[in-house]
């Protein structure tokens, strides 16, 4: 079966592998053991102890705080129970103009800010980036996941969450 | 197990049957049971390795009749083998989209009773390009043939090139004015255009006739019915060295099996829940020549995408929510839905194994009726289909990629396919004869970035994992044009911590013609169509034409002055307008226009990819290579990168680490600073909304949205805890 280790993996993720030995994990068969070892190098990388249930972005685990489950950024900020949308409990800055939208694409030609608009879902503590929506204005912001957590750990990882 | 060897039921009877079983046990064709491949596992997999070297082996053959640059240079073709009742057993590299249009070509004959007229018979040759049957759009023609053993049809060869010019109201394939079925081009409608392995001459007459290019489409079908034979053959010798009844109930088997591996992958790969995204596509045709006002000429578009991964791995993509069909090119029939499915599954999960149409069975879409992407009129044109499929599926692919991200398998996650213009033309060829092409460098756009690393830069579409630019000698010799530039547009990628990939801009002097039509498609300029995740960003909004007619070159290249061979970096002052003279025209969405003569310039620019991860934490010194090599612009590095470049004492930018560092942390203390709680914007929107304060075109995607689905209605209503229906439809009935 095969197999990586949790450093090879860390490497991975940090975007850090060689290529071509990124190249030969991605057209190698699956290593099966591969979700616990990622969570595990997740789990060393951040400062808080709530062990990581799931990673659902780039810096925002589900994690077990107490008998609560919560969204929480690499920061430690907590967007609240994992089954509601995070972004709600984010910062957000709209980029509805052609001055604000030129600032992130300085040498293009923009879009209609009426026609379209940039969301950015801010971690309002440690200012990281953690979503980017470009929306119509008026559109719902969109709840992007809804894991089955419950089922996912108890019937494809075969260890059922405790008081699940 | 139902064993049916060499059945004697008539083809629509079994494929009813077929149908049937699937629907009772949940198995393909009620194989509950992998029997043949428990007997003996090897000889199971080599046969299939078999029939997979044979249409790979068949679609290079015929490639080398092709007279297209497409089909030759860029490999818009694909080739396979099917059940009778038309499922796919196995296929070639290509163009992969059409495996499963040609599933739906074959059943349409099979249930529209073909076998009693106008007959199945040895040496036929079947051809479809109408999309309601079974195709993406009309220059996807495609040809099957029937594999008869003894007597007894034991299944069909088939094989689709796509077409650089179909004979529609402007030249190419991709016909931008198309606004009904009518002005797409030359429809073949499940006809029979051969017998006996020969082509008829009065349908090559017909095609000879009504194409601007006719050599490249009738050189494609012999290449297509050359490919069918070569399979045909192939597997007719393989069914006298295993047996007519072992290669009945072996074909199957690898579909079941196909259909069970992609289970097992979700199970493998992903995680079960429900994922949501969205796109839009907006349409700028007002005061153009040529567009009749059918419709709105201005729109936009919404394509909401719901996800579905439940336990037992079977994936659901649900369009609900989203637009109208319209009386423009960019409708889609289920058929070019279900290949974009079956062409992502292949790039993302399908990759390995059995490939075949057993993956696409392990999926459903929900593609509501009435919307762009279920018609509810087959008069709809849908030429440029692919305006609406590519950002479509780039939404699945990042859903997907989510799933990949939270499971771990952080080097699958991909941000996805892009949407991206396309140029096509006719007119006077520089030989002084009549022609017409779709120019195919179009497939190599940017590619969304991924998880670990930047996108591909110009080497990816979504139609087509062998993406391929072709050589510029190639398609110089296709067209009254000639390169005076083509170049990677600077930050085309979406701005991320791993950027999408980037986009090229071509540059050319219209050369030994008085009259070249030039005609896109597949723009949107108004929205971004190429989103980013996990925080990057969307990739820029589809780039204007900048064109210069009645040009000085020749006498500035007489002179030896410096010429434009790219629009540059000023999004205000293109590069032509610096250096060349003559009359400058800027234009926004697709280029439909007057004629171009000798000596007038045209620029056309395609997509890129969009971002992965905060801009904040992309990496400085690869930033600065990027900048040295034209990926990134300096002005980007340090504005939306916060990455402080300085020159070394050769001229070349390095990375100021320290400086970056700095400069980075008080862009993140503005970031905050300029920030607000959702929850105020929320309340502060909702009063904008409540007045449907909006573009009118904004607004009239509502109305149609809220008007079409009521589950749109409530979430749209209980986000903003308003009546949406009493703000967009006023007076509509409840």
């Amino acid at each position: 079966m095969t197999s990586y280790s949790k450093e090879v993996l860390g490497d991975l993720a940090a975007g850090k592998l060689p290529w071509p030995q990124t190249r030969r994990i991605m057209s190698a068969y699956k290593d099966d053991d591969r979700f616990f070892k990622m969570v595990a190098v997740y789990q060393d990388r951040v400062a808080w102890k709530d062990p990581i249930l799931l990673p659902v972005s780039d810096h925002l685990f589900i994690c077990q705080s107490g008998d609560e489950r919560i969204t929480r950024c690499e920061c430690g900020h907590s967007f609240g129970d994992y089954r509601k949308n995070w972004k709600l409990n984010a910062a957000i800055n709209v980029r509805n103009t052609e001055e604000a939208l030129r600032e992130i694409y300085p040498n293009s030609d923009l879009p209609d800010p009426e026609w379209m608009e940039i969301r950015e879902f801010i971690c309002p503590e440690c200012g990281t980036l953690h979503e980017v929506e470009a929306a119509a204005p008026g559109y719902p912001i969109v709840h992007d996941f809804e894991p089955d957590l419950e089922g996912f750990y108890r019937e494809w990882l075969g260890r059922p969450l405790q008081g699940s | 197990m139902l064993d049916k060897p060499a059945s004697a039921l008539r083809l629509r009877e079994r494929l009813l049957d077929s149908e049937r079983l699937m629907e009772e046990t949940g198995c393909y064709d009620g194989i509950t049971e992998l029997t043949l491949r428990n007997q003996d596992p090897l000889k199971f997999e080599t046969l299939h390795t078999k029939l997979r070297a044979y249409c790979v082996s068949a679609r290079e053959m015929a490639r080398r009749i092709s007279a297209s640059p497409g089909v030759r240079e860029v490999g818009e073709m694909v080739v396979a083998i099917y059940t009778p009742e038309g499922d796919a057993i196995a296929l070639s590299n290509g163009i992969m989209v059409h495996v499963h249009t040609m599933s739906r070509f074959i059943k349409w004959m099979i249930k529209n009773n073909y076998e009693e007229n106008p007959k199945i018979r040895e040496g036929d040759i079947f051809a479809n390009n109408d999309a309601f049957i079974g195709t993406v759009q009309v220059p996807d023609v495609m040809d099957v043939v029937p594999i008869f053993h003894e007597g007894t049809l034991v299944g069909w060869a088939g094989a689709v090139c796509h077409e650089l010019e179909a004979g529609g109201i402007t030249p190419g394939g991709d016909v931008c004015l198309a606004q009904e079925r009518f002005t797409e081009g030359l429809f073949v409608c499940a006809e029979k255009i051969g017998e006996n392995d020969e082509i008829r001459r009065d349908y090559v007459i017909r095609c000879e006739r009504n194409l601007r290019m006719p050599i490249y489409w009738v050189l494609d079908e012999k290449a297509k019915v050359a490919s069918c034979i070569d399979m045909r053959e192939s597997v007719k010798q393989l069914i006298s060295e295993i047996g007519l009844d072992y290669w009945m109930k072996v074909s199957k088997e690898f579909i079941e099996e196909g259909r069970r591996a992609q289970l097992a992958r979700t199970r493998q790969l992903t995680v079960p829940g429900i994922y949501r995204g969205h796109t839009f596509y907006g349409h700028v045709t007002a005061g153009k020549p040529g567009f009749q006002l059918l419709g709105d000429p201005d729109w936009l578009y919404n394509i909401p995408i719901e996800m579905e991964i439940t336990s037992d791995g079977k994936i659901t993509m649900d369009f609900e929510g989203t637009q109208p069909w319209g009386y423009h090119s960019m409708n889609c029939t289920p058929a070019g839905m279900d290949g974009g499915m079956f062409v992502t599954l292949t790039q993302h999960m399908n990759f390995e194994g059995l490939v075949n149409d057993g993956a696409w069975m392990a999926t459903e879409l929900k593609l509501p009726h009435g919307t762009w992407t279920n018609p509810d009129n087959e008069m709809v044109a849908t030429a440029t289909s692919w305006a609406l499929l590519l950002p479509a599926y780039g939404v699945f692919q990042r859903l997907l990629s989510r799933s990949f991200v939270a499971r771990g398998f952080v080097e699958e996650a991909f941000v996805g396919q892009v949407n991206s213009p396309m140029i096509e033309m006719g007119g006077e060829s520089q030989y002084g004869t009549p022609f017409g092409m779709a120019h195919f460098e179009c497939a190599a756009a940017g590619s969304g970035a991924l998880a670990i690393k930047d996108g591909l830069d110009t080497a990816y579409v979504g139609w087509n994992p062998e993406s391929d630019m072709g050589n510029i000698e190639v398609w110089e010799q296709s067209m009254p044009m000639v390169y005076i530039g083509r170049s990677i547009v600077p930050n085309s990628g979406g701005a991320g911590k791993y950027r999408g990939g980037c986009s090229f801009v071509s540059t050319w002097l219209i050369n030994k013609t008085s009259h070249l039509r030039l005609h896109t498609s597949e723009h949107s300029s108004r929205v971004f169509d190429n989103g980013g995740m996990c925080g990057g960003y969307p990739a820029p909004t589809c780039q204007k034409h900048r064109a210069v007619r009645n040009s000085d070159i020749h006498e500035l290249a007489a002179k030896g002055e410096p010429l434009a061979h790219s629009p540059g970096i000023d999004p205000d002052v293109s590069d032509y307008e610096k250096n060349i003279g003559g009359d400058h025209v800027v234009v926004e969405g697709p280029y439909i226009t007057s004629p171009h003569k000798s000596g007038d310039i045209f620029s056309h620019s395609y997509n890129g990819g969009g971002g992965y991860g905060d801009v904040l934490e992309r990496d400085p010194i690869k930033t600065a290579w990027d900048v040295e090599n034209g990926f990134l612009t300096r002005e980007a590095a340090d504005q939306v990168f916060g990455i402080v470049l300085k020159d070394d004492e050769d001229g070349y930018p390095v990375a100021d680490i320290d400086a970056t560092v700095e400069r980075r942390a008080a862009m993140r203390k503005e970031r905050l600073a300029k920030a607000i709680p959702v929850t105020d914007w929320i309340a502060k929107e909702r009063g904008r909304v409540g007045k449907a304060d909006f573009a009118p075109e904004v607004k009239k995607m509502y109305a149609s949205a809220i008007k079409l689905s009521s589950r749109f209605t409530k979430e749209f209503s209980d986000f903003w805890n308003v009546d949406a229906k009493s703000i967009f439809t006023p007076g509509a009935k409840p």
